[in-house]
C-alpha cells in the first residue's frame, strides 16, 4: 500500500519537473547570451531590471506606494555612480578576465551577489560538459500559497539535470524583500566552502553560471535569510539519479520534526432558518431534549443481552433440585 | 532447628542495627565541580580584533577608542556614518550590511552634510526552530547558553544569516536589541521596513515627529497602528515610513502589530534625533546600542562620550512559543490567542539586548575622571525600571526627549523610567562627592532585585559597569577586586548545576553536599523494620515447621492443665 503510494508520487514529482525542465529550455532562448554575466556593465542591466520592477509594482498596488517608489528611485540613483568604479565590483564583471574561484564574488550597487560562479572549469570527475541548460527559478511568498504552514517558497521544489551539466540559474525575486538561492554540497575545490549563491534584494533577477559534478548526488538548495527554509523556501537538485532526498520540502519530502497538529473547536456557521424543515426541528428537539442518552441507549443494549442469560442460570439452578430429589 | 542457629540470626540483627545507628550519625561530604566540566568560554570573545579597539579613521571617518571585550565594528561605524553609498567596496565587505542599506544623498540645505536618508531594516528571528533538526537557528545568546526566542529589526543584511556556513550563531547584525538609529533634525528619512518574516509588522515611530499622512496627500508609511492609520505589512512586502524631524530628542521606534508581544519579542529600538549642526555626519546605526563611537557634532561640543542603553525584558514562556512549533499557523494561535500577558512575568532582564555576564563585553561604560558623558536610556520592558548607579549621581537633562528646565534638573542615582520611557543622564566624573566618589569599578543596574537576575538567578540580568579607565585591562576586561567572573561565562552556571559558593574557601563550606553516604532517618526506620519483619518471618516459618512439636507440647501442656485441673476436681 505505501509502497505503490510511494511509487505513484515518485512517477508524478518525475512528470512534474519533467514538464517544467521542457518549459525552462524553452525559456532558453529567450535567455541567449545571458547578458548579464557577459557584458561589462551587468551592473546597469541589473537596475534596469529593478526599474522594470518598480513599474510593475506601480501598476499592482494601489495609488499609495506611487510617491513613496519614486523617492527611492531618485535617491537609488546617485548612489550607483559612487560605487560603480569601485575596483573590485567592477573587474569583477569582466567576463573577460575569467572568473576564478577564489574571486567569484560579485556584488553589485544593490547588493545582489552571485558567489562561486563557475563558467569553464570541469568538476575532476567530468570529462566534458554534458550539456548547456538555462533553469530559471522564481522565489516568493505567493509560491507557498499550496503548502498550508509554508509562508515563503521557491517555484519549484527539485530540479534534475544530468551530471556535468552546466547550469546557468536565473534566480526572480517576486517579493520586494530580500531572498537567497543557495546551494550546498559542491566541491569545494571548484565552489568557496562548496557553495554555489545567488542573492537578490528585491523585486529582481540575478543569474549566475555552474557547473554540476558526475556523481549522482542531491545537492540542498534554501534561502538562508532567518526562518525562510524553515517556513518553506527550500529544493533540491538532482544530479543524474542523485543522492537522498533532503527532509522537510514542501509537498515533497516529511518534515524531519513535524508539528502536532489538534483540530480547534473553531466557531461554525449555524444552520439556516431557511431550512428548518420538520425533520430538523425533530432531530433538534431530540437532542435538546430527549430522555434517552447514548448511556442509557448502551444500559438498555446491556439489559437486553444479560436478562436471558440471568433467567437461563435461575431456570438451570430450579431444575438441579427438582431433579436432585 | 538447632537453637544455635537462632541465636546467630538473632546476633546479626542487632549488630546490622548497630551499624545502622553508626552510619546514619555522618553528614555527607561536600563535592567540588572541577573547572574542566566546565563548559566556559572565554571572558572576553577572541575572534574580536584587538585593532576594533583602538581610535582610528574609515573612509575619513572618525572613530573613538573604544576600550571593552567587545567594541563595535569600526567598518560598521564607518559605513553607518557615511552610507553604505559612500564608502569603499572594502569596508562594506567588512561588514554583513548590504549594498542599499544606508543611502545618504542630497545636501539640501548646503551645510555640508546629506539630507536625504534611507535605512532599510529587515526582520529576523533569533533562536527560532527548524523542522531539520532538534537546535535553534540562527542563535544568539543573551547569556551563555541562554536563547530566548526573539525578533529584531536588522539592518539589511547580504548574505547568510549565520557567521558562516557551519556556525548556527547568528551573523554579528542579528541580533538584540533592534539597532539605534540616528537622524539629524530636519533630515528626509525613509525608513523602510522590508518584511524578511514569516509574520504581519509595522513601525510606529514612537515620538519622533512624523506625519500621519503627508501635506500633500500621499501617504509614506503611517503610524503603524493596523487598527487605523495602516495595513498590516504583510510577509514578502516593503513600506516605506517617510518623515521630516522638527524636534530633537531620545525617542522609539517599534512594532505596532500586536504589540503586547512583538514588542515584548525584541521589535523595539532606540531612534534619537540630533540636534541640527554643519558637517553633522551622524552615526546612522548604533547596532548592538552602547558607545556611540562617532557622536554627532552637538554631542562632540558638550560632551566626551555618548551611549545609548537600551534596557528590555522578556517573558521566558512567551519566548518559547516561537521554538515550540515551526508552522506559522500554531505560532500565531499561541502568540494572539494563547498567550495570556496578563498571567505572565518578565524572566530575562537586558542591557543592550546582553544579561549579565555579557553585560560586561560590551555594555561597560568606560570613563576617565573629569568627563562629561551623555547616556541615553530607553525601559522598553512592561514594568517601571529602578535604574541605580553606584558610586555616581548623574543629572536628568531630558524626559522624553523633552529638556527639563534647567533650574528645575535634578541630580539622582536612582532614575526611575515608566514602561517606554526615555531619559538622557549627563554623568559628570568629578570626583567631589556628588558627581562621582572617585575612580573604582561602580556598578549600574535596575534596583528591583529580579532585574539583576537570569530567569530568577543571581548574578544576572542587566547588571553593568562604571569603569574607570585604570580599573580595566588592555583587553577592556575590569581588573576586579572582587571574585573570579570566569565561572559566570560557563553554561552550567546558567543553567544552574553549578554550586557557585563552592570556591568562598577552600573547604568549601558552602558548596554542593554529596548524596545521603550513609542512611537518612527513614531509610534506618525501613531498615529496622525488615529486620523485625525477617524475625518474625523466621519466628512463623518455625512455627509452621514445628507445628506437630508445638502442638504436641501445647497439647501436654492443656492435658497437664486438664489433668491438675481434673485431679483438683476429683478430690
Ligand atoms: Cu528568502
Ligand atoms: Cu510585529
Amino acid at each position: 500500500m505505501n509502497k505503490t503510494i510511494g511509487i505513484i508520487l515518485f512517477v508524478s514529482i518525475f512528470a512534474f519537473s519533467g514538464q517544467a525542465y521542457t518549459e525552462e529550455t524553452a525559456e532558453t532562448i529567450d535567455h541567449s547570451g545571458h547578458n548579464m554575466d557577459h557584458d561589462d556593465h551587468s551592473g546597469h542591466n541589473m537596475d534596469h531590471d529593478d526599474h522594470s520592477g518598480h513599474n510593475m509594482d506601480h501598476s499592482d498596488h494601489s495609488g499609495h506606494d506611487h510617491s513613496d517608489h519614486d523617492d527611492d528611485h531618485k535617491l537609488d540613483e546617485p548612489m550607483d555612480h559612487s560605487m560603480h568604479h569601485s575596483e573590485d565590483d567592477h573587474s569583477m564583471h569582466h567576463h573577460g578576465d575569467h572568473h576564478h574561484h577564489d574571486d567569484s564574488h560579485i556584488m553589485d550597487h544593490e547588493g545582489g551577489m552571485i558567489m562561486g560562479q563557475n563558467f569553464d572549469e570541469l568538476p575532476s570527475s567530468c570529462d566534458s560538459i554534458s550539456e548547456e541548460i538555462e533553469i530559471t527559478v522564481h522565489a516568493g511568498r505567493e509560491y507557498a500559497n499550496k503548502f498550508p504552514g509554508t509562508v515563503f517558497a521557491f517555484d519549484q521544489q527539485e530540479w534534475r539535470v544530468k551530471p556535468c551539466s552546466k547550469i546557468t540559474w536565473h534566480f526572480v525575486n517576486d517579493d520586494e524583500v530580500r531572498h537567497q538561492f543557495m546551494m550546498h554540497g559542491l566541491p569545494r575545490y571548484l565552489y568557496g566552502n562548496g557553495m554555489f549563491h545567488l542573492e537578490s534584494t528585491g523585486p529582481r533577477t540575478i543569474s549566475g553560471t555552474m557547473i554540476v559534478p558526475a556523481s549522482d548526488e542531491t545537492y540542498l538548495v534554501h534561502c538562508d535569510i532567518a526562518q525562510h527554509m524553515e517556513k518553506g523556501m527550500k529544493g533540491q537538485l538532482v544530479v543524474g539519479d542523485g543522492g537522498e532526498d533532503l527532509t522537510s520540502i514542501p509537498g515533497l519530502t516529511p518534515y524531519a520534526f513535524p508539528d502536532t497538529y489538534v483540530a480547534e473547536d473553531l466557531p461554525q456557521v449555524s444552520v439556516n432558518d431557511d431550512e428548518d424543515t420538520i425533520s430538523e426541528q425533530v432531530t433538534e428537539f431530540l437532542n435538546d431534549n430527549s430522555p434517552i442518552t447514548l448511556l442509557m441507549f448502551i444500559g438498555i443494549i446491556l439489559g437486553l443481552i444479560i436478562m436471558p442469560v440471568i433467567s437461563r442460570i435461575t431456570l438451570l439452578r430450579k431444575k438441579e433440585p427438582e431433579e436432585s430429589t | 532447628m538447632p537453637i544455635r542457629y537462632f541465636i546467630a540470626i538473632l546476633a546479626f540483627c542487632s549488630l546490622s542495627s548497630a551499624a545502622i545507628a553508626q552510619t546514619s550519625l555522618k553528614l555527607p561530604e561536600t563535592v567540588k565541580v572541577s573547572p574542566e566540566a566546565l563548559n566556559t568560554e572565554p571572558v572576553c570573545d577572541p575572534k574580536i580584533a584587538a585593532s576594533w579597539r583602538e581610535e582610528q579613521v574609515i573612509d575619513g571617518v572618525k572613530i573613538q577608542a573604544s576600550n571593552r571585550c567587545s567594541p563595535d565594528n569600526p567598518y560598521l561605524i564607518a559605513a553607518a556614518v557615511k552610507g553604505t553609498n559612500n564608502i569603499s567596496m572594502g569596508t562594506l565587505m567588512e561588514t554583513h550590511l548590504s549594498a542599499d542599506t544606508i543611502i545618504k544623498t542630497d545636501d539640501i540645505d548646503g551645510d555640508g552634510d546629506p539630507d536625504r536618508i534611507i535605512i532599510k531594516l529587515e526582520v529576523m528571528e533569533l533562536n527560532g526552530p527548524s523542522p531539520d533538526f532538534e537546535g535553534l537557528i540562527p542563535t544568539f545568546d543573551i547569556a551563555p547558553g541562554i536563547q530566548p526566542g526573539a525578533w529584531v529589526f536588522a539592518p539589511k543584511t547580504r548574505g547568510m544569516s549565520t557567521e558562516n556556513f557551519e556556525s548556527v550563531r547568528a551573523n554579528a547584525l542579528l541580533r538584540l536589541p533592534s539597532p539605534v538609529i540616528r537622524v539629524e533634525q530636519g533630515d528626509i528619512v525613509q525608513l523602510v521596513l522590508e518584511n524578511t518574516h514569516y509574520l504581519p509588522h509595522t513601525i510606529h515611530l514612537h515620538g519622533v515627529d512624523h506625519p500621519y499622512a503627508h501635506a500633500d496627500g500621499h501617504v509614506a508609511g503611517g503610524d503603524g497602528v493596523p487598527q487605523t492609520s495602516e495595513m498590516f505589512l504583510m510577509p514578502g512586502e516593503k513600506r516605506i515610513y517617510e518623515f521630516q524631524a522638527r524636534q530633537t530628542g531620545t525617542m522609539l521606534y517599534h512594532c505596532h502589530v500586536q504589540t503586547h508581544t512583538h514588542l515584548a519579542m525584541g521589535l523595539v529600538g532606540m531612534i534619537i534625533v540630533e540636534e541640527n549642526r554643519p558637517n553633522n555626519w551622524v552615526q546612522t546605526l548604533n547596532v548592538g546600542a552602547g558607545q556611540v563611537r562617532h557622536p554627532s557634532v552637538a554631542i562632540q561640543e558638550e560632551f566626551d562620550q555618548e551611549y545609548d542603553l537600551h534596557y528590555h525584558a522578556m517573558d521566558k514562556e512567551m519566548t518559547e512559543i516561537i521554538q515550540k512549533y515551526n508552522d506559522p499557523r500554531l505560532i500565531a494561535r499561541d502568540m494572539n490567542r494563547l498567550y495570556d500577558i496578563t498571567d505572565a512575568t518578565e524572566d530575562y532582564y537586558m542591557l543592550n539586548g546582553l544579561s549579565f555576564p555579557f553585560t560586561l563585553r560590551e555594555s561597560i561604560v568606560t570613563v576617565e575622571p573629569d568627563q562629561k558623558i551623555k547616556l541615553r536610556v530607553a525601559n522598553t520592558a512592561s514594568e517601571t525600571l529602578a535604574m541605580h548607579t553606584h558610586g555616581h549621581k548623574a543629572t536628568i537633562t531630558h524626559y522624553d526627549g523633552i529638556e527639563q528646565n534647567p533650574i528645575a534638573q535634578i541630580q539622582r542615582d536612582v532614575y526611575a523610567l515608566a514602561a517606554a520611557q526615555r531619559l538622557d543622564l549627563t554623568l559628570d566624573t568629578t570626583n567631589d562627592g556628588l558627581n562621582s566618589y572617585g575612580e573604582g569599578l561602580w556598578l549600574f543596574h535596575d534596583h528591583r532585585e529580579k532585574g539583576i537576575t537570569n530567569n530568577g538567578m543571581n548574578p544576572g540580568g542587566n547588571v553593568s559597569v562604571i569603569a574607570y579607565k585604570n580599573y580595566l585591562n588592555e583587553l577592556g576586561l575590569p581588573i576586579g577586586q572582587g571574585a573570579d567572573i570566569s565561572k559566570y561565562f560557563s553554561e552550567e552556571f546558567h543553567a544552574r548545576t553549578l554550586p557557585i559558593w563552592q570556591d568562598l574557601d577552600e573547604v568549601g563550606t558552602l558548596g554542593a553536599a554529596a548524596g545521603q553516604s550513609g542512611l537518612d532517618p527513614a531509610a534506618s526506620t525501613d531498615l529496622y523494620n525488615l529486620l523485625a519483619g525477617l524475625l518474625l518471618g523466621i519466628f512463623i516459618y518455625l512455627a509452621i515447621v514445628k507445628r506437630q512439636m508445638i502442638t504436641q507440647v501445647a497439647s501436654q501442656a492443656t492435658s497437664k492443665l486438664k489433668g491438675s485441673k481434673g485431679s483438683t476436681n476429683n478430690e
